[in-house]
């Protein structure tokens, strides 16, 4: 009860801050060298006002206070207390709140970090970014206000959805806001810097810090939602072309592309226009996905709060973002003379424009098969899913050329060069053929795609293998992201390619017996916990060489709310990954089991590791350097 | 670039001797297509619901009574509407779906190509 009251009006005093900048930043925004300080202080004040807002939020659901309308909805006393922390953002006034504190966090971070450039021009970015806070902070007090009365005070809660139920549920959602919310930064500092046409090599080389930041954040973010989404719900899926996934992909596309162009802005002014775009780009896409998944438009297993209202509040406030930048945009932006004239074709610049035209090909793959549904539903309701086979068809093609321009484009030096050493690119070529015929050859289909996939892909891969070895390492970052990539590529094909799977009905006691694996179903247990019972079925798995090995699938029925979720047993390895399910069937005494080999599972979790981990170390480089 | 025709005359010739493929994978081509109708965005390969379930029993049943792929897709289509299809067929509804990503990839190309190949010269 008073912890409720405590946060709601820290909210308000947040936003008042919040206008309180705004009012001064414009008021005395020419002798500026007075507000330095005092806008400093108070994005602290603000800051710390949300600090306890979440706070407050945190101990309401600590203490299970079901005054609190969002803890009555999403908790329970039986939940044990980790889940009750984790909790606090496994909901949507929650999570709204975090990402809230994560704008705040940034923004802060953000004055303290950039304490050489322009006075004018940091004001400019708080300024932009004040009015996304102001917009949140309203949004969050006027229609998804977490800290609403009950009256009477409900006995018990209703409980958290078991699927969230999970240890991921404390850093999935935190790590990804830490990435969508950067690219606000991004969108901030892109306006302020285009008010004031200063749009440059330095600006570039200031920004790109954010840029790497942000992307690392939302690629580990996607990372360990996927982790989550195998060994939760995806009975050995772990990518399922999801809508809510695509939208977490689509600023993941726009900010790589950003941060290739940054790039090639750090060394030559060109493409100014085109960062613009991309870093307005990047961020209204993450807006567009917090509008979709918000508003529940999107069929998906994320959508845990459907409100028109809150998704029309997105929308209006979308637009105007939109409607403001492109504003400043066409009013402001002086382009400088785009010397394309002195780009040659075989340049690395042009393997770069050429990457962001594949990536913005991607881009449109994935928002035209999200979106286009829902308009199709509006304007005829006719009803269409667009699924996993969609996008194959229309990226697979294109990742090919993709790739090979990936292993031979930052061969390339600036301006123009001529390929250096040709030999061993063509052997390498060849070798990579050569090996992915050999081990696509057993395959009867799509023999000749996997073939070429395969074979572009081990391309990049001993390319840039090749190069931690051989070159003198002056871009060590980018190779070990691009050698990731390769090798997100190609344990993505061989996991599909020699995935195995037996699905079979069993009662326990019985053997299912396959060319080579043998399932034994030795037993069943019952345990209980203090929120979930267990079902724990016992497998013993006999595979060719005889080596046994035991699992223990589990089947929780959990008491509130009252759903079944089954949680896989997996045995991971260098090799493969071993998937055991279990399922109840109803009206039958016997269970239905899902047993899958995967090869190389833990390789696609490790390159995309890889890949952020690239992206760390030009971060630390670019801290070096200062 | 004769070496890569070469090789790829020689893929497809190979190609075409893999070209069987048995029931199960089918199966379970098929049932990944189809999207369970009382889950939230999951196949009906993926999903272990009851109506799942008797989904996959159907399509086992079809493919026994030798139904094709397309026969079962409009089989489906027609019991359940085009919603169930993960993999939307080209029609009049779709035209844009399939068409604008590949249109916006050409346009980009144009784009690039006037800004600077042509310049070049």
């Amino acid at each position: 009860m008073l912890y409720s009251v405590i946060g709601y009006y820290s909210l308000i005093l947040g936003l008042c801050f919040g206008l309180i900048i705004i009012y001064f930043s414009v008021k005395n925004f020419q002798n500026y060298q007075l507000l330095d300080n005092k806008i400093l202080s108070f994005t602290f004040l603000q800051f710390f006002f949300v600090v306890i807002s979440f706070l407050c939020l945190i101990l309401s659901f600590v203490l299970s206070d079901f005054s609190n309308e969002t803890v009555f909805n999403n908790s329970h006393t039986t939940k044990p207390l980790f889940y009750k922390i984790a909790g606090t953002w496994g909901n949507h006034e929650g999570s709204l709140l975090l990402w809230l504190f994560v704008l705040t966090l940034f923004i802060l971070i953000f004055l303290l970090r950039s304490k050489k450039q322009p006075t004018k021009y940091k004001i400019l970015t708080l300024v932009f970014q004040q009015m996304i806070i102001i917009g949140f902070f309203v949004f969050l007090i006027k229609t998804s206000n977490p800290f609403n009365f009950l009256y009477p005070t409900p006995e018990e809660g209703l409980g958290l959805n078991p699927i969230l139920q999970d240890p991921a549920l404390a850093i999935h959602p935190p790590i990804l806001y830490l990435g969508y919310v950067g690219t606000s930064i991004i969108f901030s500092s892109a306006l302020a810097a285009t008010s004031l046409n200063i749009i440059n090599k330095s600006w570039a080389s200031h920004i790109k810090k954010w840029v790497l930041i942000s992307w690392i954040f939302l690629t580990l973010g996607i990372l360990l939602g996927s982790i989550w989404a195998y060994y939760e719900l995806g009975w050995g899926g772990f990518w399922f072309w999801d809508p809510v996934e695509n939208v977490s992909l689509m600023p993941w596309l726009a900010l790589t592309t950003l941060l290739h162009c940054i790039l090639v802005l750090e060394k030559k002014l060109i493409l100014t226009s085109w960062v613009i775009i991309l870093s307005i780009a990047t961020f209204t896409l993450s807006m567009c996905g917090t509008f979709l998944v918000r508003s529940g438009i999107l069929n998906s297993v994320h959508t845990f709060a459907n409100d028109p209202e809150r998704g029309l509040f997105i929308l209006i406030f979308l637009f105007c973002l939109i409607f403001l930048s492109l504003l400043i945009f066409f009013f402001f932006h002086k382009n400088n003379k785009n010397n394309f004239t002195s780009l040659f074709w075989l340049s690395k610049e042009t393997s770069i424009i050429v990457n962001n035209w594949f990536m913005m090909y991607f881009l449109s793959v994935v928002l035209i098969g999200t979106v286009y549904p829902i308009f199709l539903d509006v304007l005829s309701s006719q009803k269409i899913s667009v699924g996993p086979p969609f996008y194959h068809k229309l990226i697979i093609p294109f990742l090919i050329p993709f790739l090979l321009m990936m292993a031979v484009g930052p061969k390339l030096k600036w301006i123009k060069s001529n390929l250096k050493d040709k030999f061993y690119l063509i052997i390498l070529l060849a070798i990579s053929i050569l090996l992915s015929f050999l081990i696509v050859k057993n395959f009867d289909t799509k023999f000749l795609l996997n073939t070429i996939l395969i074979s572009s892909s081990m391309y990049l891969f001993f390319i840039t293998l090749r190069d931690f070895f051989i070159k003198i390492h002056n871009n060590i970052s980018q190779n070990i992201a691009h050698f990731g990539f390769s090798l997100l590529i190609l344990s993505i094909l061989f996991n599909n390619l020699f995935s195995t799977e037996i699905i079979a009905n069993l009662k326990v006691g019985e053997t299912f017996q396959s060319e080579n694996t043998k399932i034994v179903f030795e037993s069943i247990n019952q345990e209980k916990e203090k929120n979930y019972q267990s079902i724990i079925g016992n497998f013993s798995i006999h595979n060719s060489k005889g080596k046994i090995e035991n699992m223990l699938p589990e089947l929780r029925i959990y008491n509130q709310p009252n759903i079944v979720t089954s949680e896989a047993d997996i045995k991971t390895t260098l090799m493969s990954d071993k998937f055991i399910v279990i399922n109840l069937v109803q009206n039958q005494d016997y269970f239905n089991i899902r047993y899958q080999v995967k090869p190389f599972m833990i390789w696609i979790w490790l390159s995309v590791v890889l890949i952020s981990f690239g992206g760390l170390m030009s971060f630390i480089k670019k801290e070096h350097e200062k | 670039m004769k070496i890569l025709k070469l090789f790829l005359i020689i893929f497809f010739i190979f190609s075409f001797n893999h070209l069987k493929a048995n029931n199960e994978i089918i199966k379970n081509k098929i049932t990944k297509n189809l999207r369970c109708l009382i889950c939230q965005g999951q196949s009906v390969y993926d999903s272990d619901s009851e109506f799942a379930n008797s989904l996959k029993v159907l399509v086992d049943k079809k493919l026994n009574e030798g139904f094709s792929e397309k026969q079962i897709y409009s089989y489906f289509k027609d019991k359940y509407g085009e919603w169930i299809l993960y993999d939307p067929k080209f029609n009049k509804n779709t035209y844009i779906l399939w068409l604008l990503p590949i249109l916006i990839f050409l346009i980009g190309g144009a784009i690039i190509s006037k800004s600077f190949i042509i310049k070049k010269k």
